[in-house]
């Protein structure tokens, strides 16, 4: 019933470090259903980051191909995937990655601004989702002068405004504290549930791996497992 | 991205940015308010000098004693017979101007009149108030048919004349307390004299019959002239006058042409002598111009690697929520640009202020009573270069930011 809306088929990424290649990933295959909450998960140095960066589009594998969307994503060229992952892919990073020059509405409002939307949708769809991740009355803060969990939170914000269909995050609650992290998956669980995108999270933990639908275990850069939560179930 | 918003977050790069990225523009400042200035100065002198070239005084030529010095480059004459020192003769005769070169110059038939001059410094008193002026004595018959200056009130000097002056305009309306009119006596080196004319201009000058000049200034003895002011009959005859001028006298003098003991100068070769100056003035500056644009070029280049290298990781951040390459490359250019402008503006105040010094600075010379001209199409020349060197130094930053993997960008700490 599910559609797929990612498929790596037989994806290789060998890193060249002068003589020596390194096989960080080794002919992964595996299809993403949309609407699905995926957690990538694996010992340090498994590959995840690797993974994560191809599904993101922001690499491209050494063989291989990817679809997105039914697109074979090396067929397209640079501006064209960029244009495609800013209206399709929304980033949520560990450091945050938030500008540091920009209030939280500008940094939140840029993902518009570079799919050209007329300034006042963009300005109502910024306030409009900061609001939404509670964050409303700090809309004209840097991040310098919000909390981690704040940042993360407008880095949410940012991930959303464009409202694309995948939202990516690597883990996202690594550098929070339990309690901020816990409120961190919470919503992008109610993502998941009450806007039906697709999540897509890499982590090492195996607490917040329980959050997912499907786990994808990730050894040597190879798939170990892929199985799937029955428990965790949209209500 | 558009365009509006490209330039909108260039600016705010810039507003974000450090002191040395600031340091790094100085050499564009320079640059500019070395074009400024060129073109300003060159503006005012190009005014001065038509100005004077339109004047009257093209077939006027002048004759001095002493050598000639170095082509008059700075239009400045000797004042009396100075000349003993000048050439390898070695006489103690004193080299002057006398009745026989006035006599040799009359057989000329390319010269229309001639007028005999020497000057002096004199003490002059009017009311009480004593103070030092410097004196011409004329050949008052040829004198009004000779000089530039022109009369403002009264008359000029007329053959019958004995006891009466010319004088400059400041001297008549502000040397001393009281203004000094026309029929008014002053008191020359202890002789009476009535003023019949004052002239249209701002000088101190006074101006006397030669006659009367001998006896009042100091040490001069009659027929011994400090110089012949000659006016000739064709302007176009110029060059060729003043050759035949200069035969004569040399016949006249005993002196071969390496050894002239004389020199023939026109207004037209001042007038000559200072452009050629001002060009070599504007070829040095230009020059200065020109390297500090290229060492502010190559700072700003400087700048933006740097910028490129600090933003690794915001330029992957972009990228990776939908900046396009030639986005990053938009933003990098305008922010190149930006850095042009705000040096070029920074250029345009010195500059302004530069060419506001220069002839005070250069005061001293004839040549520069030129007054700068700060006009608006400097202004856009100077904002034109130095955004465009902006540019330039920002093409290859640019261009490699805009080349950055998004991953390789995001990796970087
Ligand atoms: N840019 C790179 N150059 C060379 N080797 C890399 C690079 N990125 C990752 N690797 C190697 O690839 C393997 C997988 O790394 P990564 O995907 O970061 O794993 P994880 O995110 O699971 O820790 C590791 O052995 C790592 O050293
Ligand atoms: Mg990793």
């Amino acid at each position: 019933m599910m559609e797929t809306i990612m498929e790596l088929q037989d994806v290789w990424k060998i890193y060249r470090m002068g003589e020596v290649e390194v096989p960080a990933l080794k002919g992964i295959s595996v299809k993403i259903k949309k609407g699905d909450f995926v957690a990538i998960i694996g010992a340090s140095g498994s590959g995840k980051s690797t993974m994560m960066n191809l599904i993101g589009c922001l690499d491209i594998p050494s063989r291989g191909n990817i679809y997105l969307k039914s697109q074979d994503i090396s067929s397209l060229g640079e501006s064209d995937l960029a244009s495609f992952r800013g209206r399709t892919i929304g980033f949520i990073f560990q450091q945050y990655n938030l500008i540091q020059s920009m209030s939280a509405f500008e940094n939140v409002m840029l993902p518009l601004e570079f799919l050209e939307y007329n300034d006042q949708k963009a300005a109502t769809r910024t306030r409009e989702i900061l609001t939404l991740v509670g964050l409303g009355d700090k809309m004209h803060h840097r991040p310098t002068q919000l909390s981690g969990g704040q940042q993360q939170r407008v880095s949410i914000a940012r991930s959303l405004v464009s409202d694309p269909e995948i939202i990516l995050a690597d883990e996202p609650t690594g550098a929070l504290d339990s309690v901020t992290g816990r409120e961190v998956l919470d919503m992008l669980r109610r993502l998941w549930e009450e806007q039906g995108k697709t999540i897509i999270m890499v982590t090492h933990d195996l607490n917040l791996a329980k959050y997912a639908h499907t786990r994808i275990e990730l050894k040597d850069g190879e798939i170990l497992k892929i199985s799937e939560n029955n428990e965790v179930n949209k209500k | 991205m558009k365009l509006k918003k490209c330039s909108k977050h260039a600016f705010n790069m810039v507003l974000h940015s450090k002191l040395r990225s600031w340091l790094t523009i100085t050499g564009i400042v320079i640059g500019v308010a070395a074009v400024i200035a060129i073109v300003s100065i060159g503006d005012g002198m190009q005014q001065t000098l038509n100005a004077q070239l339109n004047t009257l005084g093209g077939d006027i030529v002048t004759i001095s004693p002493g050598a000639e010095r170095g082509g008059g480059m700075f239009g400045m004459r000797g004042g009396g017979g100075g000349g003993g020192s000048s050439g390898p003769q070695a006489t103690t005769k004193e080299i002057v101007l006398g009745r026989s070169d006035l006599q040799a110059l009359k057989g000329l038939s390319d010269i229309a009149l001639i007028d005999t001059n020497i000057r002096g410094s004199v003490n002059i008193s009017y009311f009480g108030k004593t103070g030092k002026v410097s004196v011409t004595g004329v050949d008052q018959k040829v004198w009004s048919q000779i000089t530039t200056s022109t009369i403002q009130t009264g008359r000029t000097l007329d053959s019958a004349d004995q006891n009466v002056i010319v004088i400059g305009g400041n001297l008549a309306s502000s040397y001393f307390d009281q203004p000094i009119g026309i029929n008014k006596m002053v008191t020359i080196n202890s002789a009476a004299f009535r003023v019949v004319g004052i002239l249209d201009d701002q000088t101190t000058s006074v101006y006397m019959p030669i006659q009367m000049a001998y006896q009042v200034i100091p040490d001069k003895t009659t027929d011994i002239y400090d110089t012949l002011v000659v006016k000739i009959k064709d302007q176009n005859q110029l060059d060729a006058s003043i050759s035949n001028i200069q035969d004569k006298l040399m016949i006249s003098r005993h002196v071969t042409q390496n050894k002239m003991d004389f020199s023939v100068t026109s207004r037209k070769e001042m007038q000559q002598a200072r452009a050629a100056t001002m060009n070599s003035m504007s070829t040095f500056l230009l020059a200065i111009a020109a390297v500090s644009l290229i060492v502010g070029s190559i700072g700003i280049a400087n700048t933006m690697f740097t910028s490129v290298l600090e933003k690794t990781k915001e330029i992957g951040i972009m990228k990776a929520i939908g900046a396009r390459n030639q986005d990053i490359l938009l933003i990098f250019l305008f922010n190149a640009a930006f850095i042009g402008l705000v040096g070029g503006i920074l250029g345009i105040i010195l500059g302004t202020m530069l060419s506001g010094f220069m002839p005070a600075l250069m005061g001293g010379l004839p040549m520069a009573r030129g007054t700068a001209i700060v006009t608006l199409n400097s202004i856009t020349m100077a904002l034109s270069v130095s955004v465009s060197v902006g540019i330039l130094a920002g093409i290859i930053p640019a261009y490699q930011a805009s080349k950055l993997k998004p991953v390789d960008a995001l990796r970087y700490e």
